[in-house]
C-alpha cells in the first residue's frame, strides 16, 4: 500500500511539473508580447521594456523557466494588475468562499447522487429510472450560469424568497460583526454562536449552492447508475441474493462497495467541474470567491491574475485525483 | 399429493431482441427428501436457469416464466411473491452453490465478512457467537488454518480454498434443499474428487435433499440417485442414475456417454455426425439423432416410461422395449 | 497482399449489428425525439437566413424604437436593449453554435487522432511519450485550459474555438491509442509486420480506418459539451464579442436587464439546454447500444 501511495504521489509530482510547464508556455509563449499582457493595456513602451527585463523574458527560455519554477514553489504568483497586490494574498482571502460552495455541492453530489444512482440502477427501466436518468441528464445539459439567472429571476424578482446575492445582507454587513476564525462564514457564525450571522448566511448560500450544485449530483447519479448496473448483473450479487441476504444489503453494501472506484473518480471530477463552474456562477452572485475574482480578472484582462488562479486550480484538481486514486486504492483488489 | 420437491410442466423463456426464446421445458422432476439427483446437460442447455427459476431469481424483465409448478413441501414455489421467497426459502430452506467460486465470491470483502454476514442473516449470531460459528464451519468443510483464512480476500485463495468456502457460506443457511450448480466445474481434476466427497458427505450429515446439476455424467453416477439429461431446455431423459447412465435409451443421452450400443450397426451409426435441419414442432434432437424418423419432425415427445422409473421422451426409444 | 487489405471488411461491424443497433435507437422514444430534433436543428442552423424573422437584426442592424419589449406577435422572444429580435437572434445562434462546435471538435480530432495512433502503433518511448503529455493535459479541470488559452491568445470566437481545440484533443488520442494497441496486437497486423512492412504504412491503413467508428461517435456524443463550453467562454467574454449572437454571449449581455426583461435570459438559455440536452441523450443512446453489459438481454 505504501509502495502504491509513493508511486502515485511521484506521478502526481511529474504531472505538476507539466502542468507548470504548460501555464508557463502559455504565458510566455503563446502571446505575441508577454510583457505587454503582463503590465497592462494602458502600459507605455518603458513599462513594456523594463517588464521584459524584470520578467526575464529576454533570458533564454529554460532560465525563464528555472525562475518561474523558483517563484511557484515559493508560492509567488505575481501581483495582480488591477489591485498591485500579490495574487496569492488575493486568492487566500477569496477562497474560503468558494470552499464553502464547493463543499456543499460534493456533499449534495454524495448524498444525493449516489443514492439516486443506485435506485434509479436497481429499478431500471421503471419509471423511478426514467424520471432521475431524465433529471440527470437534463442537468449535466444546463449552462450553470443560466441556472443562476433564473433562480434569481423566480426566487428573488418574482417570489422574493432569496436574496440576489452577495455572503450576508448589508444590513447585517454594517451592523453586526462578522466572525473571522476560519474564514468560513458558516461554520465560524455557528461555533460563535451568531445565529442571527448563520441564519443569514445560509439564506444567502440556498440560491448559489442549487445552482452550482444540480450539475454534480446529476454526473455522479448517472455514472453510479452504470456502475451499478454492471455490478448487478455480477454472480456474487445473485449468490447473495440465494443466501437470503436482504435487499438493502445487497445494493447498499455488497454492490456498492464494489463501485468506489468509480465513485470516487466522478466525485473528483464532479469537484473540478464545480470548481471552474463558480467562474461562470459566482459574479452572478456577487459571490466573494475565487470565481468572482477570475471573472473580473478576465474583463480587465488581468493577465497575471488569470494565471494565478489557473495555476492554482490545476494543481489543487491533481492533489484530488491523487487523493482519489489513493482512494481507490482501498480496494482489495488493486493492490494486489 | 406432491414428492418432496417436484417440478411439473415447467416452461420458462428468455426476451431476446428476436423474440421470446424458449430456454427451459421440464414436464416432470421427482426429489425425495434427502436424496440427490443429478441434472445432466450440456453448457447452455438450460440448467443453471432452473436453478435460478427455483429460486426465484431468474433476471427480469428477460425471464419469462410461461407457466408450470414448482413443488417444495407442500407449496408451489412459483406462486410465492418474491418478498415471501426472501423471507421463507432463499437461505432458509433452498439454498445454492454456484460453478465459478471466484466470481461468487465478493471481490471487495474478506471471506470471513461474508460468511459472517450469512450467519448473522440466517442464524442470527452476532460477535463472538458469530466468530465461532465461522470457525465451526471452515472446520466443517475441512479448511485448516480457519482463524487465519477469514482474514483472505477472495483472489488470494486458490480455487479448491474458494469452493470449500462457498459451499460453507451455503450450509451456514441450514437450508433442507441444497442446488448445486456445477461445483466442481472450475477446479482441477484432483481437487474435484476432494470437493465431492466431501458434499457426499455433508449431504448425508446434515440431512439435506440436492439438485446437482453437471456436464460431467459420470460425476451424476457417483454422487446421484436418480438422474436426468436436459437437451436444450428439454428434459429428454429421467430415473435411477444406474439405468440413465449405463442404459441410456434416448438417442441423445447415449451419443453424450459414448454408451455402449447394442450391435455393430448401431456402433456404426453413432461414429457418425448427422445433421439434419431443425424441426420447428419436433423433437429439438431431431437435426443431430440418427434414429430420427419423419414423426419425430411432426411433433415433440413427451416423457413415456420405457422401465422401472425410467422414462425418455422419444418416439423411437419408447417403441423399443427392454 | 489482398487478404491483409480486405481486413477493413471483417472488422467493420456486420449487417445485423447495424440492424441491432438501429433497433435500439429507435425502440426509446425519447431518443428517436432527440434524433428528429437534432436534424431539426441543423436545419435551422442552415436555413437561418431564410427562417428568421428578422434577419438582419442578427448581424448589424439596430432597432433602438422597439428596445426591450416583452414577447408579442411582432417579437416572439422579445427584443434586447438595441431593439433587435430575440428570435432571429437566437435562430443565428444556432448556426454560430453548430459551426463553431463542428470546427472545435474537427480541430482536436485531426490533432488527437494521428498522435493516438502513432502512440499505439508504434508502442515504445513514442507511446510513452504523447501518453504522458496527454496525461498532463487531462490533468487540468474542465474548461480550465480552454479559458486561460482564450484568455491568453485573445478574446475572440476563432480563438475559443482554437482553445476548447487544444483542450479537447487528448480525449480522443486516448481513445484512438486504445484502439490502436489493440489492433496492433492482432493477427493481421503481425503478419503485416512480419513480411516487413514499415511502421507507417500500417499505422495508416490498417490500424486508423479501423478505429475511425468509435471516435467518430465519441465526437458526435461530444458536440453537445462542446456547444456548452463555447456559450461559458462567451459568458465569460472569451469567446464571442458583441455583435455576435451567439447564445452564451447573449445570456452574459442579458445581466445587466434581466431582472426586468425576463425574455433576454430565459430564450437563449433554453435554447442551449434544448440542443446540448439531445446530444446528451443521443450519446447516451449510443452508449447503452455498444456497451452490451448494460443491456436488458
Amino acid at each position: 500500500m505504501r509502495k502504491f501511495i509513493l508511486r502515485r504521489l511521484l506521478l502526481g509530482v511529474i504531472v505538476m511539473l507539466g502542468v507548470a510547464f504548460i501555464t508557463f508556455f502559455l504565458t510566455r509563449v503563446i502571446p505575441s508580447d508577454p510583457a505587454a499582457k503582463w503590465v497592462g493595456p494602458r502600459a507605455t513602451p518603458e513599462q513594456i521594456a523594463q517588464a521584459t527585463i524584470e520578467l526575464g523574458l529576454d533570458q533564454p527560455l529554460y532560465v525563464q523557466f528555472v525562475k518561474y519554477m523558483g517563484d511557484l514553489l515559493q508560492g509567488n504568483l505575481g501581483v495582480s494588475l488591477r489591485t498591485r497586490r500579490p495574487i496569492m494574498l488575493e486568492l487566500q482571502e477569496n477562497l474560503p468562499a468558494t470552499i464553502e460552495l464547493v463543499f456543499i455541492s460534493t456533499i449534495a453530489a454524495v448524498f444525493l447522487g449516489i443514492p439516486l444512482g443506485v435506485i434509479s440502477a436497481r429499478r431500471k427501466d421503471q419509471w423511478v429510472d426514467h424520471l432521475s436518468r431524465l433529471f440527470s441528464v437534463g442537468v449535466v445539459s444546463l449552462p450553470t450560469f443560466w441556472v443562476g439567472l433564473i433562480l434569481q429571476l423566480l426566487f428573488f424578482r418574482t417570489l422574493h424568497l432569496f436574496p440576489m446575492g452577495g455572503q450576508l445582507s448589508t444590513e447585517i454587513k454594517l451592523t453586526m460583526e462578522i466572525p473571522q476564525i476560519t474564514g468560513f462564514l458558516m461554520f465560524d457564525s455557528l461555533i460563535t454562536g451568531n445565529f442571527r450571522i448563520f441564519q443569514d448566511a445560509l439564506w444567502h448560500i440556498v440560491l448559489p449552492g442549487i445552482t452550482i450544485g444540480l450539475y454534480p449530483v446529476g454526473l455522479v447519479a448517472r455514472m453510479t447508475r452504470s456502475a451499478l448496473l454492471e455490478i448487478l448483473n455480477e454472480d456474487y450479487i445473485t449468490a447473495a441474493r440465494s443466501y437470503g441476504l436482504s435487499e438493502r444489503v445487497v445494493l447498499w453494501s455488497y454492490a456498492l462497495k464494489n463501485s468506489i472506484g468509480s465513485t470516487s473518480t466522478v466525485v473528483a471530477l464532479s469537484i473540478g467541474y464545480t470548481l471552474v463552474n463558480t467562474f461562470l456562477t459566482e459574479s452572478i452572485f456577487s459571490w466573494p470567491g475565487i470565481g468572482s475574482y477570475i471573472a473580473t480578472a478576465v474583463i480587465g484582462l488581468d493577465y497575471p491574475a488569470i494565471m494565478g488562479v489557473t495555476i492554482f486550480s490545476a494543481f489543487s484538481y491533481v492533489i484530488l485525483n491523487l487523493v482519489a486514486d489513493i482512494i481507490i486504492a482501498l480496494d482489495p483488489r488493486v493492490r494486489a | 399429493m406432491t414428492e418432496y420437491f417436484e417440478i411439473k410442466n415447467l416452461s420458462v423463456g428468455f426476451r431476446t431482441f428476436e423474440g421470446v426464446r424458449d430456454v427451459l421445458r421440464i414436464e416432470s422432476l421427482r426429489i425425495k427428501r434427502g436424496e440427490t439427483y443429478g441434472l445432466v446437460g450440456e453448457s447452455g442447455a438450460g440448467k443453471t436457469v432452473l436453478a435460478l427459476t427455483i429460486l426465484g431469481l431468474l433476471p427480469k424483465p428477460a425471464g419469462i416464466i410461461h407457466s408450470g409448478e414448482i413443488w417444495l413441501d407442500g407449496q408451489d414455489l412459483l406462486k410465492k411473491s418474491d418478498h415471501e421467497m426472501y423471507t421463507q426459502y432463499r437461505g432458509k430452506r433452498i439454498t445454492m452453490i454456484f460453478q465459478d467460486p471466484m466470481s461468487t465470491l465478493n471481490p471487495v470483502f474478506t471471506v470471513g465478512q461474508q460468511l459472517a454476514r450469512v450467519i448473522e442473516k440466517q442464524q442470527r449470531l452476532k460477535g463472538e457467537a458469530n466468530m465461532k460459528k465461522a470457525l465451526e464451519m471452515l472446520d466443517v468443510v475441512k479448511l485448516p488454518d480457519a482463524a487465519r483464512m477469514l482474514e483472505k480476500y477472495p483472489h488470494e485463495l486458490s480455487g479448491g480454498q474458494r469452493q470449500r468456502i462457498i459451499i460453507a457460506i451455503a450450509l451456514t443457511c441450514g437450508a433442507e434443499f441444497l442446488i448445486a450448480d456445477e461445483p466442481t466445474r472450475n477446479l482441477d481434476v484432483t481437487i474435484q474428487a476432494g470437493i465431492l466427497k466431501l458434499m457426499d458427505e455433508l449431504q448425508q450429515e446434515f440431512k439435506m435433499s440436492m439438485l446437482f446439476i453437471a456436464n460431467n455424467a459420470g460425476l451424476v453416477n457417483v454422487v446421484c440417485k436418480n438422474a436426468g439429461i436436459l437437451y436444450r431446455g428439454k428434459l429428454v431423459e429421467d430415473g435411477p442414475s444406474e439405468k440413465v447412465i449405463r442404459s441410456a435409451r434416448h438417442p441423445y443421452t447415449q451419443t453424450l456417454l459414448s454408451a455402449i450400443p447394442r450391435d455393430k450397426s448401431e456402433a456404426l451409426k453413432f461414429a457418425s455426425i448427422v445433421i439434419k435441419p431443425e424441426a420447428e414442432r419436433g423433437c429439438p434432437y431431431y437435426a443431430r439423432c440418427i434414429l430420427a424418423e419423419d414423426a419425430c419432425a411432426a411433433s415433440e415427445p413427451m416423457l413415456e416410461m420405457v422401465g422401472e422409473a425410467h422414462k425418455v421422451a422419444c418416439f423411437v426409444a419408447a417403441r423399443r422395449q427392454a | 497482399m489482398q487478404w491483409i487489405m480486405d481486413t477493413k471488411k471483417t472488422l467493420q461491424p456486420s449487417l445485423r449489428e447495424f440492424r441491432l443497433s438501429f433497433y435500439l435507437l429507435t425502440r426509446n422514444k425519447l431518443q428517436l425525439a432527440s434524433l428528429i430534433i437534432i436534424i431539426l436543428l441543423v436545419l435551422v442552423a442552415i436555413f437561418a437566413p431564410l427562417i428568421a424573422p428578422y434577419p438582419g437584426h442578427a448581424i448589424s442592424e439596430t432597432n433602438p424604437d422597439d428596445k426591450l419589449q416583452a414577447p408579442s406577435a411582432k417579437y416572439w422572444f422579445g427584443t434586447d436593449e438595441l431593439g433587435r429580435d430575440m428570435l432571429s437572434r437566437v435562430i443565428y445562434g444556432t448556426r454560430i453554435s453548430m459551426q463553431t462546435a463542428l470546427i472545435a471538435v474537427g480541430l482536436a480530432l485531426l490533432i488527437g487522432v494521428p498522435l493516438g495512433a502513432i502512440a499505439g502503433g508504434m508502442g515504445g518511448v513514442v507511446d510513452e511519450i504523447i501518453m504522458r503529455i496527454t496525461d498532463v493535459f487531462l490533468s487540468f479541470p474542465p474548461l480550465l485550459l480552454a479559458i486561460a488559452i482564450a484568455a491568453f491568445l485573445g478574446p475572440n470566437l476563432r480563438n475559443a474555438m482554437l482553445a476548447i481545440a487544444i483542450s479537447w484533443w487528448p480525449w480522443y488520442t486516448r481513445i484512438i491509442r486504445g484502439q490502436a494497441v489493440s489492433i496492433r496486437e492482432r493477427q493481421f497486423v503481425r503478419a503485416a509486420r512480419a513480411i516487413g512492412t514499415p511502421k507507417s504504412q500500417i499505422i495508416f491503413k490498417h490500424i486508423l480506418p479501423n478505429t475511425f467508428a468509435p471516435v467518430i461517435v465519441q465526437a458526435s456524443m461530444d458536440i453537445g459539451g462542446v456547444i456548452l463550453t463555447i456559450a461559458s467562454l462567451s459568458f465569460l467574454g472569451l469567446g464571442a464579442q458583441p455583435p455576435i449572437p451567439e447564445w452564451g454571449l447573449l445570456i452574459s449581455t442579458s445581466r445587466t436587464y434581466f431582472l426586468n426583461a425576463w425574455w433576454y435570459s430565459t430564450f437563449p438559455g433554453i435554447a442551449i439546454l434544448i440542443t446540448v440536452l439531445v446530444f446528451n441523450l443521443i450519446g447516451d443512446g449510443f452508449r447503452e447500444v455498444l456497451d452490451p453489459k448494460t443491456r436488458k438481454f
